[in-house]
Parts: structure tokens; C-alpha cells; sequence
């Protein structure tokens, strides 16, 4: 009785239910089978054990490049993303035009095409002396940069566009945070005598540890994902991960892996070791979390 | 007095800042309305001094004269592709609309069925769903990749559509929504005799409108900008959409600065529709943001 009554349910829930499976769980059962088999795609996968995991972990110098690019990269680009995202709040939290117009202005990239940004930074950085960028040091009296050629400029070029990207997001995230703090909290502290920067150290900074949480594993999860940056920008003939891998992250080795080596078992490594780091780092960072409100 | 100045001081070089998150804007916008020897004149001209349409529609242009300085304008590329750069745009438009539409009609039915119904091992399929979000969706890449081919959908619509149907965030999202949609009202209509079928579309769905509306754009956004994916299901020019048009336009012209102005052209008319959505509906855009927490 109870399930024919349930019967139109789960006929609503079919057309998801089967796609969910079709394209979510069995390609994800099927990719972990894959990192244990050498497998390219044409010839049935043979199993391997780990020796995917282990060549890529222990002996791949490529990959110990991308996890240090990535991991240089997501910190950098996370801690400047989220400390000015605050900042940008704090400043333009407020409904007059003034912040509205401002908070448009930080949120614009957001909505811009990822690709043409990309290109855009691309533009920007080129190598010959009418270059923005060239332009600019130009004035301070420097002689032309090959950015896009320099490997040390690559890592800080990404940085500054997942900054300019991203920080008019955080911004959204944190005004609504900002304004869920009650007024009263400051009232009382105003009439103690405690001062803006007192407020802000001693209410706003404690109230808002959930959003910042929340903030800081969003960005970090999303700049571990980082594919379009790297490809676009630092796209060279052959190469993926720009000059002498210097832009290679995790997504664009899989990328190289998979899709122009066809090495498709050792790039489901790569991707299931994808996983695991960003399960790692967002556990550590929610520990960490917890254990400073319980300081 | 003195205490309203102090926090405009302190913002200043905010609003400095505010002015160049402009600049790449600002740079893309004059880059494709300079004409070619203006683009790589040294130093750059902050104005265009001779603004051209060139870059879009070369009036002039004519094919068997290759010289040095004579590239096509943007809509006179891709003479391979019928309909060319407009071919893409369509492409776009209409993978993102169907995605759009197709999986919030899916992933609503799905949340009705798992929030306001009584359905027997409900909530382990809820718990697969969430979890499967944890998994970053490249995981999933090769072998949806492999299904695709399979199938016979490289380079098709329905390769594009299909496999990007399964949102579980949508459904995620949606069954929070639901859950403070009162039982009673849904109690009610039963009473009433209505169908389940049709106490989704009539009772639930118009109140689902707010919920509705953030995960529309956050869908539409991610769908016009989707890029990877694409990349690798279209190998044949005529199926790509704008990102992946774009990409082909910088890898085949991007080491020839002159080649920059169409470049930028075409960033441009990509950039603009969800730019120009965002300008119209920016309540829509924050507050779905502030709700869900998605990232655009």
C-alpha cells in the first residue's frame, strides 16, 4: 500500500535518478577502476595495483610540479582573495549608490566569460613593448618583460588574475555575513567605549568565522580546480602547462594525461589524486577551525 | 566633520582599486575597436584615436589579398563553419537554455519526490547525492568522456546536453528550499484529489520561484562559460561553442599581435550577454549568491 502510494514518486525521480547514475556515479566507479588498470582508450584496461599511484607520487617529476605549483598558487591566490574580499565588505557593505555601484564594479569578473578574461590577461601580459603590462613598468623606467616566457612570472600572473576574479565573490558572501551580525553587539560595545578597530577585532572578525570558513573552502577548492588560466594564457605550441611547466597544475596534467598522451589510467590517478588533496585540505582547514572557536 | 572624513580617507585606495578592476575591461573594449597599426603602436594609445567597426566587419577585405597588414574582420572568419562566428553564438545559446531549462525541470521533480513525498529508502538516495558533491567533477571526465563516444554523441548536442543534466548541487540546493515550503499546503491540495504530478506544478513550483531563479543563472553562467568539457567532446569546427571558439581563435592567431583586435572582438560579444544579464538582474544574481553560497 505504502508503495503504491510511492509510485508517482519515484517516477518523478527517474529522469534524475537515471542520469544521476548514468553520468555521475557509474563514471565515477568507473574512473576509480581505471587509476588501478593501464589503460589508453582503445585496448581493454589491464589492472595494475597501484603502480599508477606509485609512479605518479614517488617518481613522476611533473606531478611533484603541479602539486607545488598548486599548492604555492592556492595559497597565495586564496589568502589575497579572501583577506581583501573583508576588506571590500567592511568598505562597501552599505545600501547607498556609492557602495552599490562599487560592489557591481568587484562582481563584474564574476559574470565574465572565463575564457575571454583569460584572454584578456593574456593582452595584457604580451611580451612586446606595447603591452599594458610593458607599458606600466615602462613608466617606473623598467626595461620590457617577457611575462608569459618568464617561468617566475607565471605563478604571480595567475595569482593576480584569480584575485581580480574572485575577491568581488567572497565580497557578496561577506556582506551578507556582515549584515546578519545584530546592530545590538555594536551598541553595546560602543557604549563599553570600544573603538571601530575594537569592534571590528572583537565582534565583526568572531561573528563572521563561519562565513570565512565557509569562504576560504570554497576558493580553495575552486583555485585547486584551475584549468582555463593555465591553458589559455600560458598556451604555448605543444605545451600545456606554460614555459618549462612553471603554470602546470593539477587539472591541466590531467588534461595532458588524458585527453593528448591518452594515458587515461594514470590520468584517473591524477584525478582521483585530485580528490584526496582537496578532501584532505578541507578537512584540515575545518579542524582547524574548530579547534580556534574552542581557543 | 572630522569624524565623517576618516572612513572616506580609508577607502580611497579602495575606489582606486574599484577603477582598476576596470582596466582589463577597458583594455579588451578599446583593443577591438582599434585598427591594426594603432594596436601595436608603441606607446599604446589610451583612446582609440580612429575607433573601427574593422575588427567585426571589414567592409573591404578582400580574400585573395593576403598581405602582411590585411586580416578579416571577426564575422568574415571560420569561412569553413556555415554561419561562422554567429554559428558559435547560436551553439551557445542553445546548449545553455536547454541545460537550463531540462535540469531544474529534472532536479525540481526530484526534490518534490524526495522532500514532500513518502517514499521508502528516500533519504540513503538523498545522502548519495550530497556525497557525491564531494568529488570534484573532473574525477568523472574521462569516462563520461568514453561514454559519450560510445554513445555516438562527440560532437553533437546531445553530448553537450545530456551528461550535464545530472546537477546533484541543483537538487541539493532545491530540497533546502523545499523543506520550508509548509507540508500543510501540500496536504491540503491531496485532500483536495489533486495529483502528485500536479500539486509539483501547481502548488509547490510558483513558490519555488526565488530558489528557482539563483539556480537559473548560477545553471546558465556555468553553461556559457563551460569550457573543458567542450574542449573535448567537439573536434569538428562547426559544434564548438564560444569559449572553445575562442580558444581556437587565440591558438591559431594568438603569436601575431596583429591578430589581437579580433581576438578581443570576439571576447567581447562573449563576455556581454551574461555581463548585460547581470547589469539587469543583479538583486537576483547577490541574493541567490548570499543563499546558496555557489560559486558564479
Amino acid at each position: 500500500m505504502r508503495l503504491r502510494r510511492a509510485l508517482p514518486g519515484y517516477l518523478m525521480l527517474l529522469p534524475f535518478a537515471v542520469l544521476f547514475v548514468g553520468f555521475l556515479v557509474w563514471p565515477l566507479a568507473n574512473s576509480l577502476y581505471f587509476a588501478f588498470t593501464n589503460y589508453n582508450g582503445v585496448k581493454a584496461p589491464s589492472f595494475v595495483g597501484f603502480d599508477n599511484f606509485q609512479r605518479l607520487w614517488f617518481e613522476d617529476e611533473r606531478f611533484r610540479k603541479a602539486i607545488v605549483n598548486s599548492f604555492v598558487y592556492v595559497a597565495a591566490a586564496v589568502t589575497l582573495t579572501t583577506g581583501l574580499a573583508l576588506a571590500l565588505a567592511v568598505a562597501f557593505r552599505g545600501t547607498s549608490w556609492r557602495d552599490r555601484i562599487m560592489r557591481t564594479l568587484f562582481f563584474l569578473p564574476a559574470v565574465t566569460s572565463t575564457i575571454a578574461v583569460a584572454l584578456i590577461w593574456r593582452w595584457i601580459f604580451s611580451g612586446e613593448d606595447f603591452g599594458l603590462a610593458n607599458t606600466v613598468v615602462g613608466w617606473f623606467g623598467a626595461e620590457p618583460v617577457q611575462w608569459l616566457a618568464t617561468p617566475h612570472w607565471t605563478i604571480p600572473i595567475l595569482v593576480l588574475m584569480a584575485v581580480w576574479g574572485g575577491c568581488g565573490y567572497g565580497m557578496v558572501i561577506f556582506v551578507a555575513g556582515l549584515n546578519a551580525i545584530p546592530e545590538e553587539h555594536y551598541e553595546s560595545a560602543r557604549l563599553d567605549g570600544a573603538n571601530s578597530w575594537q569592534q571590528f577585532w572583537y565582534i565583526t572578525l568572531p561573528q563572521l568565522k563561519p562565513v570565512t570558513t565557509y569562504v576560504v573552502i570554497t576558493s580553495l577548492i575552486s583555485a585547486f580546480q584551475i584549468f582555463e588560466a593555465v591553458y589559455i594564457v600560458f598556451r604555448a605550441v605543444s605545451t600545456v602547462g606554460g614555459v618549462q611547466d612553471s603554470g602546470l597544475m593539477l587539472v591541466p596534467y590531467l588534461y595532458d594525461m588524458g585527453f593528448t598522451k591518452f594515458q587515461l589510467g594514470y590520468a584517473s590517478a591524477i584525478a582521483w589524486s585530485l580528490f584526496i588533496i582537496i578532501f584532505i585540505v578541507s578537512m584540515i582547514q575545518l579542524r582547524v577551525t574548530r579547534a580556534l572557536r574552542e581557543l | 566633520m572630522r569624524r565623517n572624513l576618516w572612513p572616506t580617507i580609508a577607502r580611497l585606495p579602495l575606489y582606486l582599486f574599484g577603477l582598476t578592476m576596470l582596466v582589463p575591461f577597458y583594455w579588451m573594449v578599446t583593443a577591438a575597436f582599434k585598427p591594426v597599426p594603432e594596436l601595436t603602436k608603441n606607446p599604446p594609445s589610451f583612446v582609440p584615436t580612429d575607433p573601427t567597426l574593422d575588427a567585426f566587419y571589414e567592409p573591404g577585405y578582400d580574400p585573395d589579398q593576403r598581405g602582411e597588414q590585411i586580416v578579416s574582420g571577426l564575422f568574415q572568419r571560420f569561412t569553413d563553419v556555415p554561419g561562422g562566428f554567429g554559428r558559435f553564438m547560436f551553439n551557445s545559446l542553445v546548449v545553455a537554455t536547454s541545460i537550463t531549462v531540462l535540469s531544474l525541470l529534472l532536479a525540481s521533480l526530484a526534490a518534490y519526490a524526495l522532500t514532500k513525498m513518502d517514499l521508502p529508502g528516500k533519504r540513503f538516495i538523498f545522502v548519495v547525492i550530497v556525497a557525491s558533491m564531494m568529488v570534484p567533477w573532473q574525477v568523472s571526465l574521462i569516462p563520461n568522456y568514453l561514454i559519450v563516444r560510445n554513445l555516438g554523441w562527440l560532437n553533437s548536442y546531445e553530448g553537450y546536453i545530456i551528461p550535464a543534466l545530472a546537477k546533484a548541487f541543483v537538487v541539493f540546493f532545491l530540497v533546502q528550499y523545499m523543506r520550508s515550503i509548509p507540508d500543510d499546503l501540500v496536504h491540503a491540495a491531496r485532500v483536495d484529489g489533486a495529483g502528485e504530478w500536479r500539486i509539483w506544478w501547481r502548488v509547490v513550483m510558483p513558490l519555488m520561484r526565488p530558489a528557482l531563479a539563483a539556480m537559473a543563472i548560477f545553471v546558465v553562467l556555468n553553461e556559457w562559460n563551460n569550457f573543458l568539457w567542450p574542449l573535448i567532446i567537439v573536434q569538428s569546427d562547426d559544434m564548438a561553442n564560444l569559449p572553445v571558439a575562442l580558444s581556437r581563435l587565440n591558438a591559431s592567431n594568438a603569436f601575431n599581435p596583429q591578430h589581437m583586435a579580433v581576438i578581443m572582438a570576439a571576447s567581447l560579444l562573449t563576455s556581454l550577454p551574461t555581463v548585460i544579464v547581470f547589469l539587469f538582474f543583479q538583486k537576483h544574481f547577490t541574493r541567490g549568491i548570499a543563499l546558496s553560497g555557489i560559486k558564479g
